[in-house]
């Protein structure tokens, strides 16, 4: 498959939030400010890449040869909490306030369903690994932009005259319903 | 199914090894009368005091932002004072106390 029309792919047509409806919950638990929200698409782009290579390399080299592939989903996870936990203690070090401000989203990555689920992707859709390594930065560099539009968005939100009862939450969700549209538009692009 | 158990074993040991070496590398140094104190409160981790937890009012307790032990409601009379006790006689690293009540 050509490499350049799977990322445009993966990041805009498949993209993992708005068209596969995974990793909601940091979309809208971070998202209240856009600084926050690029920190954590920063964070979730580490993850997703160091995962999606070395679970495809668990995969075909551990798990195949030894006639155990169905225990995918376990190994997967036992990577990803791993590399979770090291950006933990690496974010700690480096910048409390990003960890302040990420708080218990940040240990969330653990079950964000768009880490497992490019791993399971790159497994079920029998990616090479290149393609995978590719996969792990389209997604997550798609998860990074529309986090990031919808905080903007968010952000003029809060100033914005909202009908009293669909102040917050209900509004963003329906501004997130209205993004997902827009790219339902190009569906079928790629 | 011994292999399983055998492979998830020996890449759990491998990723938990390149972890404890990497936390001996990104060590926070934290204040250790945090430690301390978080072992003395009861570990109820009500939210009595108006803190996210014990560990959360400990470290109140020794930044200064809470003066007053008894803030903490789980806690009995006698462990109160052993805090205050601990608090006021235990300097930090640049020597200074802090000044605690009951």
């Amino acid at each position: 498959m050509n490499i350049v029309s799977m990322f445009i792919g993966l990041t805009f047509v498949n993209n993992v939030v708005l068209s596969k409806f995974y990793a909601i919950c940091p979309l809208l638990g971070v998202s209240k400010q856009p600084k926050n929200a690029l920190n954590m698409g920063f964070a979730v782009t580490f993850v997703i890449f160091i995962a999606s290579i070395v679970t495809w390399l668990l995969y075909y080299y551990v798990l195949v040869p030894l006639n155990i592939v169905y225990m995918d989903l376990i190994t997967f996870i036992l990577v990803i909490a791993s590399l979770v936990q090291f950006v933990e203690m690496f974010l700690k070090k480096t910048s409390p306030e990003i960890y302040k401000a990420m708080g218990v989203y940040l240990p969330l990555i653990t079950t964000n369903c768009a880490v497992l689920g490019v791993a399971l992707d790159n497994i079920s859709a029998n990616y090479s690994l290149l393609e995978s390594a590719v996969a792990g930065i389209a997604v997550p560099l798609g998860f990074t932009i529309v986090i990031y539009v919808f905080a903007l968005i968010r952000e003029r939100l809060e100033i914005a005259n909202v009908p009293e009862s669909f102040k917050g939450t209900p509004i963003a969700l329906i501004t997130a319903g209205i993004m997902a549209c827009a790219i339902a538009g190009i569906a079928g692009l790629v | 199914m011994i292999q399983a158990v055998v492979a998830l074993a020996v890449i759990g040991g491998i990723l938990g090894l390149i972890l404890g070496i990497s936390n001996h590398f990104l060590v926070v140094e934290e204040d250790e009368r945090i430690q301390v104190v978080t072992k003395k409160l009861p570990g109820a981790n009500c939210g009595g005091c108006g803190y996210p937890g014990c560990a959360g009012f400990a470290n109140a307790l020794v930044d200064g932002t809470a003066t007053k032990v008894s803030s903490c409601v789980a806690a009995n009379a006698k462990v109160k004072e052993e805090i205050a006790k601990y608090l006021n006689e235990t300097p930090d690293l640049e020597g200074n106390t802090l000044k605690v009540t009951v």
